[in-house]
């Protein structure tokens, strides 16, 4: 779908493609899967999603990754412009912060009536640091707090058109994010397998809440993460063969926004799970 | 045609550096205060104070919301208005269960 613009504007890009509705359709057959459910409607859907997600990459490798603004004129003076695709990332993350509060919220609903909920949920909440490892857990925030620098000064390296120190600090926080997801899936099956907290019980007597409550917030949030460090391996990817310029690097600083999201999250998170008292 | 996006100047004066030793001390900070003898109260406030201030500061200095056109901030700070009413909502049915 190509732009007919004033002479002068040349074809170098054109903004429409068809992954993105094949990636949304596919997401949504795949929650009616999760929701009716239907392993086979939520398997079309996954299957949907990937392949839909693959040609977008497949696309996006070799295209210059530059801001559009929208056609047609704006209200300048009212509202000066914000590329279309990164209000459009904003909006994402408003609707990731209401995910998100409802899954927090809903545990925190649950720890708050621990003394109402009936025989099967009888128990005190565990003290910090009782059952959860918080050293370990306060080093791997120290560790999403650093790939947030490197992720934001590999923005300022594309912005500047510096494409070695591009590489080197994306590559920092893909691996920093790595090793964020790889400490959390330790402790998940240290806690699973050595403690006893799982979905339905909590070693000390503890509340058997305690467990799914736990697992449910940190992944929930492990996987946003995952999906961060997906996005991430394909940008750094992109800049390793060159795909970006100090012109064209949007999509640098789009995956950064959903990454510093995926930190400011935690910053509430890590309190609420690991610090607060019993 | 490349258009200037708003806010792209001056880069190399932002203060990432500062920001990160700042979220870093706040972190420390968060690492001893759970474990002083305070009322339950008044550490959910510390911690929830201080993750406020981590947080604003990741959202004002690393999304750069603070460079960017003011009627961008309004898209999160709806978000968070929703989230203030579900806890305010939570908070009080829980008190009386």
């Amino acid at each position: 779908m190509a732009h007919s613009g004033p002479a002068g504007h040349a074809e170098e890009e054109h903004h429409g493609s068809r992954w993105p509705v094949i990636i949304a359709v596919g997401m949504a057959v795949g929650y009616v899967g999760i929701v009716t459910p239907s392993i086979p409607i939520l398997l079309v859907g996954f299957v949907v999603f990937v392949a839909g997600t693959g040609g977008w990459v497949h696309d996006d490798m070799r295209r210059p990754s530059s801001p559009f603004y929208g056609v047609g004129t704006a209200i300048e003076s009212a509202f000066p412009r914000v590329s279309a695709r990164k209000l459009g990332t904003w909006l994402l993350l408003v609707t990731e912060i209401m995910f998100f509060s409802a899954i927090i919220g809903a545990s925190w609903t649950l720890r708050l009536r621990t003394t109402t909920l009936g025989p099967d949920f009888q128990g005190p909440w565990a003290a910090p640091n009782q059952i959860l490892n918080v050293p370990l857990t306060g080093l791997n925030t120290f560790i999403l707090i650093c790939s947030s620098v490197t992720m934001v000064e590999a923005f300022a390296a594309a912005e500047k058109g510096d494409q070695k120190r591009l590489r080197l600090f994306l590559l920092a926080t893909l691996i920093l994010g790595i090793a964020f997801v790889s400490i959390q899936a330790y402790e998940y099956q240290k806690l699973y397998f050595q403690e006893g907290l799982t979905f339905k019980s909590a070693p000390y007597g503890v509340n058997p809440l305690y467990g799914a409550t736990f697992y449910a917030q940190t992944g929930v949030h492990g996987t946003h993460v995952t999906a961060g460090v997906l996005a991430l391996a394909y940008v750094t990817r992109k800049a390793f063969r060159g795909g970006f310029t100090k012109e064209n690097h949007e999509a640098v600083e789009l995956v950064g926004l959903y990454w510093h999201f995926v930190d400011v999250v935690w910053i509430f998170l890590f309190p609420i799970v690991y610090l607060l008292p019993a | 045609m490349t258009r200037e996006p708003p806010g792209s100047e001056a880069h190399a004066k932002r203060p990432y550096l500062i920001v990160f030793v700042a979220l870093a001390a706040v972190t420390i900070i968060e690492l001893f205060v759970y474990s002083i003898p305070l009322a339950h109260i008044e550490i959910i406030s510390i911690l929830m104070a201080t993750a406020t201030i981590k947080g604003g500061l990741v959202v004002g200095y690393y999304m750069h919301l603070r460079y960017e056109p003011r009627w961008l901030a309004f898209i999160p700070l709806a978000g968070l208005a929703l989230v203030a009413v579900l806890v305010a909502a939570l908070t009080s049915t829980s008190a009386h269960p």
